[in-house]
């Protein structure tokens, strides 16, 4: 099993994490990262897929998908939800 | 013109003439306002004179009694919702915000705030009923500048707006919706290893995205509580969400057919007139029609913000930023969701610095409410950070590009929201402006040379394509991507790579709501790179099908087929004889093989690369009026792939020509009761073609793995250097540094009679 480097921004861990920013999760895909945080926060999951934007190893995803896959060691953030114009 | 390197394609990276090319110069293109439908009523919105105002009443019985007027709504018409701060708030997702920018329910917080519409059978009469609506105003303070809207007393906007991103919460209410920090490493520790550290205050007034054609929009509700708008917008989806969610109706309900758009640049991500067209339709039972004049578009759609900024950068002798210190204060308008968390974040995107910390406040105040605007939020902190980049060069005596060659991010720097970069191409755009030959060309008396950089995400997300392969082998690509800059193009061209055929057997169009699977906006330097992904996913389909149809001829196996230069061919003698089969005789074999040929591709792209430019410019300040002149402005800007060149410059170009609007020329001016002064082209100064030189812009192609053909998005990344550059380039030519945009006459003469800095 993969382990993954999370990390949560500020406002954001302020908000529903009580603060706390940083974790590791054994994950092969994100969803397994959403679905183990949501277990250790019950309803972060739908914060997670609905508010943020998702970048992993450096590469931005505009929206957290259960599908995108995690190598070991993978950086995970989730940031807030970008937007162009 | 780019001479960009020979091509591995055939069809991507040239550059045919456009499908919309000739609807458009023969005046032929619908656009929003040119739909007639039998029946149409005219829509017209009443608006509130004053900048700041609680409604008292609101009387509508004598118009709504006006022969020919056929229904009256005010805000009261539409279902309220719930305030909730939601996702991205930029895009108004509070929607007890939104429908109150639609329509004003308890006050009305800018001088073109929409209280009331009509809908009647011709515009005089629906002018006329416009004067029979009384409406009792309490007229309020009101505050403009976002300096002055954070100030201790200022009138509130919101008598019980508490900041949010601050703990504790304040106990005070503010106008100021939110703060925001990041940061990585120890600024203060970053500084103290600094031999010079420069800090300087800017400001910067709201500017529109100016495009030249105004919202337009025709709704047409039917009784069964289905109906259907075309509307001039970036995002035909987005309009359908919206007006559901606003309206209370199912999704599936509404049909949204795009028009040809005159120009977006994000100001048409959202909705201001649609879901008023709606309920006037459904109350009157046909179809109405809103189009918005010019006056409506500058006084009651969103600008971008303006701002008030203080940047802070420590270097060493040698050229190394030790520290970087930003706050950015955005204006937000009368509702909250200024960009000023991507200002935040772009400010220092193009440097590998150890110590960062931005700080942003989202502010309200009674202007309309601020929207999307090409790379919205970096050009603003951009404009800061680029000018002390300048000064700091200076004070040290480095080359500005060297200086920025030697603190340029690449892939793996670290970035101040937490991950590392994960694409490079930053530094290639300064070696080409090195490498150009102007950069050391000599310059005369009262001319200047600047340079500056940005940096922007770029979008991936949501995006959907179907393929037909008609009976006669030609091709239709449909997506649901709005066209604003020759997209219709690069899908047309990404798909006669991937099938091997001419490009002029494939016709690319953007299709409605329910024609095709949901895309995202057109907006975010997205479409090439997620609805490109989109065209050639669903022309990969179509090509496993064709091989399966030539298969079924050949009564042989599918995997002894290959696809190759727009034929399926045997792999190998093995699989047999056989002469290859065009995809134009496959599709006359449709009905035969299994029936019509068609696909569909529906992705959410992530992984793209972000977009970095480096751009510089030549100006002659005339020291007896102040005035401007750029006489040389160079463009450089890692596109990854461009999928089609022409299109590609002239984004490049367009992003060059608001910037140097947004320098020197373009601003709002209120009166002091908080009206809009200047709310048109006359006076709100945007440069025309005269004004200006060519743009040259230097395609950088550093391909995108992440990209079926490498592109990365290119649409707005170039707004964000144009300001500094002109800055540095006026500070170049005069002696003068210029830390308020724009950098109008009145301006410049009055800093040539201070002394130099």
């Amino acid at each position: 099993m993969t382990t993954a480097q999370v990390t949560l921004t500020s406002g954001f861990s302020r908000r529903y994490t009580g603060g706390r920013r940083e974790f590791e999760i054994e994950a092969r895909t994100l969803r397994d990262v959403i679905r183990a945080l949501d277990k250790m926060y019950p309803g972060l999951g739908e914060h997670l897929e609905e508010e943020t934007t998702v970048a992993i190893d450096g590469a931005i995803h505009d929206a957290p998908g259960y599908f995108q896959k995690l190598r070991q060691g993978s950086e995970v953030f989730f940031i807030p939800k970008l937007e162009g114009g | 013109m780019n001479d960009v390197a020979p091509s591995r394609y055939k069809w991507v990276g040239t550059r045919p003439i456009r499908p919309d090319g000739v609807p458009k110069v023969t005046g032929r293109a619908m656009y929003g306002a040119d739909l007639a439908m039998p029946g149409t009523l005219y829509g017209k919105i009443v608006r509130s004179p004053h900048a700041h105002a609680r409604i008292r009443s609101i009387n509508i019985e004598k118009a709504k009694a006006l022969p020919g007027v056929k229904a009256v709504i005010t805000g009261a018409d539409f279902p309220d919702h719930k305030f909730e701060y939601i996702g991205p708030e930029r895009v108004a997702v509070n929607f007890w915000h939104v429908t109150r920018n639609v329509m004003a329910r308890e006050k009305t917080l800018y001088d073109g705030h929409a209280v009331a519409a009509i809908a009647a059978i011709s515009k005089e009469i629906a002018e006329e009923a416009e004067a029979l609506i009384e409406i009792d105003y309490e007229v309020l303070p009101h505050v403009i500048d976002v300096d002055d809207a954070m100030a201790e007393n200022a009138p509130l906007l919101f008598e019980d707006m508490i900041t949010r991103g601050i703990e504790p919460a304040p106990t005070k209410p503010s106008n100021i919706s939110k703060k925001l920090e990041f940061s990585i490493g120890d600024v203060e520790k970053g500084f103290k290893e600094a031999d010079i550290v420069i800090e300087r205050d800017f400001k910067t007034a709201a500017v529109h995205q100016g495009y030249i054609e105004p919202h337009a929009t025709t709704a047409r509700m039917d009784a069964d509580g289905q109906g259907e708008i075309w509307a001039s917008s970036q995002g035909h989806f987005v309009v359908r969400a919206l007006t559901a969610k606003l309206l209370e109706i199912p999704v599936g309900n509404l049909r949204v057919t795009p028009a040809e758009i005159g120009g977006g640049f994000g100001g048409k991500t959202v909705v201001y007139i649609e879901p008023v067209a709606a309920l006037l339709s459904k109350k009157t039972g046909r179809p109405v029609k809103i189009t918005m004049s010019r006056d409506e578009v500058f006084k009651a759609t969103g600008p971008t913000s303006g701002s008030s900024m203080r940047v802070k950068i420590g270097v060493k002798k040698d050229g190394k930023i030790t520290a970087a210190q930003g706050t950015f204060k955005f204006q937000a308008g009368a509702f909250p969701g200024s960009p000023v968390m991507n200002g935040c974040l772009c400010a220092f995107a193009p440097y590998e610095i150890e110590n960062q910390h931005t700080t942003g406040y989202d502010v309200v105040c009674n202007r309309p409410k601020s929207a999307a605007y090409r790379a919205p939020g970096s050009p603003i902190s951009a404009f800061a950070v680029e000018s002390v980049m300048d000064m700091c060069a200076k004070k040290i005596g480095m080359d500005p590009v060297d200086f920025r060659l030697k603190n340029a991010a690449k892939a793996g720097t670290p970035m101040i929201y937490g991950p590392k970069l994960g694409h490079g191409g930053y530094i290639e755009t300064l070696e080409a402006v090195k490498n150009h030959p102007a950069w050391k060309a000599p310059l005369g008396p009262n001319q200047g040379r600047g340079v500056a950089s940005g940096y922007w995400f770029n979008g991936g997300g949501e995006s959907s394509a179907t393929i037909q392969v008609n009976a006669d082998g030609t091709i239709t690509v449909a997506t649901g991507s709005v066209d604003v800059g020759g997209s219709r193009a690069s899908m047309a061209l990404m798909a006669a790579e991937t099938f091997g055929v001419d490009y002029s057997q494939v016709r690319a169009i953007v299709a409605d709501t329910s024609s095709v699977g949901y895309t995202h906006v057109t907006g975010g330097s997205r479409v090439t790179f997620a609805t490109g992904t989109a065209v050639v996913d669903a022309a990969k389909k179509a090509i496993d099908e064709l091989r399966g149809r030539a298969a079924m001829i050949w009564d042989v196996d599918v995997e002894g087929v290959v696809w190759e230069d727009g034929s399926a061919r045997p792999a190998s003698s093995n699989v047999g004889d056989f002469k290859p089969l065009s995809l134009k005789e496959l599709a006359g074999k449709a009905a035969a093989t299994g029936g019509p040929i068609t696909t569909a591709a529906s992705v959410n792209a992530g992984g793209q690369a972000p977009g970095f430019a480096t751009q510089f410019c030549d100006v002659e300040v005339d020291p007896e009026t102040g005035k401007v002149t750029i006489l040389r402005f160079v463009a450089a800007q890692d596109v990854g792939t461009a999928i089609h060149p022409s299109y590609v410059e002239g984004q490049i170009q367009g992003g060059v020509v608001q910037g140097i609007g947004w320098a020197l020329s373009e601003e709002y001016i209120y009166n002091p009761k908080g009206q809009l002064d200047n709310a048109g082209f006359l006076d709100y100064r945007c440069p025309v073609a005269s004004d200006l030189p060519m743009i040259e812009a230097l395609l950088i192609e550093v391909p995108n793995p992440t990209h079926p053909y490498g592109a990365k998005g290119v649409g707005e990344v170039n707004i964000c250097p144009p300001m500094a550059a002109i800055a540095n380039a006026i500070d170049n030519a005069i002696g003068r540094r210029l830390t308020e945009l724009p950098m109008s006459p009145p301006k410049i003469r009055a800093a040539l009679d201070h002394q130099a800095d």
